[in-house]
């Protein structure tokens, strides 16, 4: 890398030495700067785009889990820029910051560089090299010696990003383990996604299915975009908001999008539900929903118009300290535009264990809207034709579930792996339905009940900065036989792994096809700009090199990736060829409206209809109508701790890019000014959080804004690492994660609740 | 010929940031150097708000008084816009003081500031930004179609902010940067007449002329050059400063 570096940078200086005095000088600080910094230099030389031949390959972007279509420039052996792809429906040839600073971050120099195996202590982060050879060999032993023992279930596989397919759905379901889980399910969507099933028995996918072009009413809860800033979703929302739909912003804090709303709702922490129940409530009483699309389509309005009857909007202000009128008139703007109107589904979902029923409130409001399969409001997203690659039966079949995956068909029974163990995460217990919670697996790992979980195979996934509790994840790492973490950079946990396999980035592998369910279905692929950098791997090879050490040859019977491709792309008359020439991605036909079903109804529901009042919930005695529970106040002296995104990082992922760490390198506190000059904390001091378990995190900058409410304070997710290997984040800004010595199990879906943890702030001594 | 100019959209940009990142990934910006700067800014007290961001970046003056004060030609204006010659730059940083934005900075003894992609849009492209910006508050084209754009999308948001405007119409001869503001511009705190910092009309008249001369020496004079005039510049503007505000109130700031 420095080698080329100083070429080019030599190839300069001869060319501005030859053109006169002043580039001189330039060009030895050039090479001073250049290796300084290692990354990149200002100067004279002729823009990138013009220094070589350019290579262009065609790839998803991997910054998020959004997966956004790359244009990909590569000059020699080096990415020099990464574009949206203008053909792709998610980019349209845009980016948003994380995925601009993708150079940067396959150009980290802290990444890891070769398999290593640990040689201290779990956790003193002490390792040393290893072949790839020996290093599948000593876990593909380990793991089998698990099996053994305790069966292949005992085997949990945790999986995020882009990859994750070959682990967590791939080889987990391959070797038999049912204990596969990704934190997009319930630690994010879990709730949003069952409260569909539920509701209209339709999946909301990975793309909120916002039909965004002819929207005339938009109602964000806590879905803060610009903050979040999937490419995709700023583009259609700032698009609608100029086409003049009307944006109505629930959130405690005045977010970048409750500063382009027309109504901001600065609601009390926890309360949305009773926001809800009361629209509920105008609507009815008003007489002011789709009567004969609540006919047509659904069932249970009776019960629901009973039972919202004593929701009166001045029911709800005094619980939700929002005014009366202002919750009318919001109830009319949603009604004026209906059926182009919708409450956002969002993201990250898990806020208080009762989720569920608020999500299910939100659909309940869409439905009396005439939302779902009308234009404006939300459209059916459509999953594109294309064949797994053909494989013996997998020893257990079952999704880990996740936000893009796909909805798994809820079956009575669990499906159990070959020694007979279902799930060991408490689904059918200590929750009714839905994908794998993985908070729950963590508990197994340590009591060993209902079984032991003895061996954790981990593809970035950030265990400690994701999972809740993580003092809780550090004492079950402790005492399991076997971890092995896959990642491309030294995050947190991987301190605490028996073996570390470095992956090639995203721009230096291919990898499974993205099949995106969308308006419009399209399949997106991912193309290598350039060879993998070090001693790395991708993802897709370790699952296999590991599959064939482990008797899994059936399930890896092709030879290379690009076999694997192209017989997947067979299936579309295509390959891996003609991708490249269709610019990376295929787009297929969707059937997005009611009038696609020719009077067929699309709801997946038992009856075919949207559930009102929900039978399955009834009979599981877990509420057949949404109804709200108050959530624990912050005690004396505590605040509320709330968190979500800011716009250049992803979770806990990039915060150590250097050119996304420039420009946010560390969260701040968001507390409410007059709160804070009470206590005679000031705009940019710095101090300590600290929660009722006297759990510390810090020191943090403050951000003393008005832009908050007075009994809650606000952290951008994913700082606060504490990991040495990150040279820029670690130990910078707080760690909200740290702070979640709690979470409430939301009863339906297992998606863990997280905003139920108070927090102090205590002046840096 | 032409001249082009961008459209920044304050009422539209939601701070993302994608704009700062693509410059300095497209321009392949040297860490800790950016074009770009996103603040935050907020009206009011809890819960009656308003808000929005800044995007700080070269305006690209017309009457640019960086290029006024250049002595060595390496800020120059084509096509509307303002330009640079790295290469020439002397380090003496008299723009850094001149611009009225506050734009120029030094890096390595080099002044810095974007030069709208000046090889981007000769090779065809759009300036990296612009590429990018998910919520279109940025375009790039000629400038009678930039301000033709700026004007309608002012009137379609009207009925959100009544305040809104249209500003560097006019201002500093009118701006390669149209702006579209949500509000006065103090609120993202643009001058609402901005003037060179420094006294540009009496610096060309004694110095430049001088020191212009000494760019044809070669890099060693014009470093040492560079040097004194540094000195001699901070000489002058005192002299210069005195001089002209004993003859005008409307002198350059600070
Ligand atoms: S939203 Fe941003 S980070 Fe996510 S996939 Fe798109 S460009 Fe990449
Ligand atoms: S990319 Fe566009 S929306 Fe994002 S900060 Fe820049 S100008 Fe604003």
């Amino acid at each position: 890398m420095a080698r080329v570096e100083l070429q080019i940078t030599r190839r300069n200086f001869l060319k501005t030495a030859f053109a006169g005095g002043g580039g001189m000088a330039l060009a030895g600080r050039e090479i001073g700067r250049a290796v300084a910094n290692g990354l990149t230099k200002l100067g004279t030389p002729p823009a990138w785009f013009h220094q070589g031949e350019i290579k262009t390959t065609y790839n998803y972007c991997d910054m998020c889990p959004w997966k956004c279509g790359i244009v990909v420039q590569t000059v020699g052996d080096r990415v020099r820029k990464i574009d949206g792809n203008p053909l792709d429906p998610k980019s349209r040839g845009m980016l948003c910051a994380r995925g601009q600073g993708g150079v940067s971050f396959v150009y980290d120099p802290d990444r890891l560089r070769a398999p290593m195996v640990r040689t201290g202590e779990r956790g003193a982060g002490k390792f040393q090299e290893i072949t790839w050879n020996d290093a599948f060999d000593q876990i593909a032993e380990k793991l089998q010696a698990v099996a053994a023992q305790y069966g292949p279930e005992s085997v949990a596989i945790l999986g995020h990003t882009t990859g994750d397919f070959w682990f967590t759905d791939y080889f987990a379901q391959a070797w038999g383990t049912p204990n596969a889980g990704k934190p997009s399910a319930t630690l994010c969507t879990s709730p949003r996604d069952e409260a569909a099933l539920l509701t209209t028995g339709v999946a909301i996918g990975g793309h909120e299915p916002m039909d965004w072009d002819a929207m005339r009413c938009i109602v964000l809860m806590g879905s803060h975009i610009g903050e979040d800033t999937r490419n995709t979703v700023m583009q259609d929302f700032m698009n609608a908001w100029g086409n003049g739909a009307k944006v109505i912003v629930i959130d405690p804090r005045f977010s970048s999008a409750a500063a382009k709303a027309d109504y901001w709702l600065p609601i009390k922490p926890g309360t949305d539900t009773a926001l809800l129940l009361a629209w509920i409530n105008v609507l009815i009483a008003e007489n002011l929903y789709n009567r004969e699309y609540v006919e047509q389509w659904t069932e249970g309005f009776e019960q629901l118009a009973a039972h919202v009857q004593e929701f009166t909007p001045e029911w709800a202000a005094a619980i939700t300290e929002l005014d009366p009128e202002l919750i009318r008139t919001t109830a009319r703007v949603i009604a004026e535009a209906a059926p182009a109107a919708a409450i956002m589904p969002g993201r990250h979902t898990t806020w208080y264990g009762n989720d569920t029923q608020r999500m299910r409130a939100a659909y309940i409001i869409n439905t009396l809207a005439g939302a779902w399969g009308n234009e404006g409001g939300l459209y059916f997203n459509k999953s594109p034709y294309l064949e797994a690659y053909p494989h013996p039966p997998f020893a257990i079949t079952g999704s880990a579930g996740g936000c893009s995956a796909e909805p798994g068909a809820e079956t009575a029974e669990l499906p159990a792996g070959p020694s007979g163990k279902i799930r060991a995460d408490g689904a059918r217990t200590k929750f009714l339905r839905g994908a794998t919670a993985i908070q729950e697996l963590i508990e197994p790992m340590i009591t060993g009940e209902p079984y032991p979980i003895k061996a954790l195979i981990v593809y970035g996934v950030n265990l400690l900065n994701s999972i809740p509790n993580p003092e809780r994840t550090l004492e079950a790492l402790k005492k399991l036989d076997l971890v092995v973490v896959i990642d491309v950079l030294p995050q947190e946990h991987v301190a605490w792994a028996d073996y570390v396999l470095p992956e090639a980035s995203y721009l230096e592998r291919y990898d499974e096809l993205s099949a995106v369910a969308y308006k419009t279905p399209f399949i997106q692929v991912r193309e290598p700009a350039i060879a993998p950098m070090y001693d790395t791997k991708p993802g897709w090879w370790m699952a296999r090199e590991l599959g064939m050490r482990v008797g899994l040859e059936k399930y890896f019977a092709w030879e290379t990736i690009e076999e694997y491709l192209n017989t997947r792309l067979m299936s579309i008359g295509s390959n891996l060829e003609k991708m490249h020439e269709a610019k990376g991605v295929v787009i297929q036909k969707g059937k997005p409206y009611l009038a696609d079903f020719n009077g067929a109804s699309p709801f997946g529901t038992p009856s075919g209809k949207i559930q009102l009042f929900s039978d399955e919930l009834a009979v599981a005695k877990l509420g057949g109508l949404p109804e709200y529970e108050p959530t624990a106040e912050p005690p004396e002296g505590y605040f509320r701790l709330t968190y979500g995104r800011q716009p250049v990082h992803t979770f806990a992922k990039t915060q150590n890019t250097p050119v996304l760490n420039e420009i946010t390198p560390e969260n701040e506190v968001w507390i409410n000014e007059d709160v804070a000059n009470g206590l005679g904390i000031r705009h940019g001091d710095r101090v300590w959080l600290e929660n009722e378990a006297g759990t510390r995190t810090g020191p943090v900058k403050v951000k003393s804004t008005q832009r908050i409410r007075p009994d809650l304070v606000f952290l951008a997710h994913g700082f606060g690492s504490v990991a040495p290997g990150l040279s820029r984040a670690n130990g910078k800004g707080a760690s909200d994660a740290r702070l979640m010595s709690q979470y409430k199990l939301d009863p339906i879906s297992g998606g863990a609740g997280m905003r139920i943890n108070f927090v102090r702030l205590v002046k840096e001594a | 010929m032409a001249t082009y100019a961008f459209l920044l959209d304050l009422a539209r940009c939601i701070g993302c940031q994608a704009c700062v990142v693509a410059c300095k990934t497209g321009n392949e910006l040297p860490l800790g150097t950016k074009y770009i700067t996103i603040s935050e800014r907020t009206q009011g007290t809890f819960p009656n708000l308003q808000g929005g961001f800044q995007n700080h970046r070269c305006y690209h003056c017309t009457d640019a008084s960086c290029v006024a004060v250049c002595p060595t030609g390496a800020l120059f204006k084509e096509d509307g816009l303002t330009r640079m010659d790295r290469a020439k730059c002397s380090g003496c940083t008299y723009c850094v003081d001149a611009c009225p934005f506050g734009v120029p900075v030094m890096v390595d003894g080099i002044s810095t500031k974007c030069d709208a992609c000046t090889a981007v849009v000769k090779a065809g492209g759009q300036p990296w930004c612009v590429k990018t910006c998910p919520s279109h508050a940025l375009m790039y084209g000629e400038r009678d179609q930039i301000l033709a754009e700026a004007q309608a999308r002012v009137e379609s948001i009207k009925a959100r902010y009544p305040n809104a405007q249209v500003y560097g119409e006019k201002e500093a001869g009118g701006l390669g940067v149209v702006v579209v503001l949500p509000d006065s511009p103090e609120v993202v705190d643009l001058p609402v007449d901005p003037q060179p910092k420094l006294l540009v009309t009496g610096w060309q008249k004694a110095v430049q002329p001088l020191t212009l001369g000494l760019t044809s020496l070669s890099v060693i004079v014009t470093g040492i050059a560079a040097v004194i005039a540094r000195r001699n510049h901070m000489q002058e503007l005192k002299t210069l400063h005195q001089a002209e505000t004993a003859g005008s109130e409307k002198a350059g700031e600070e």
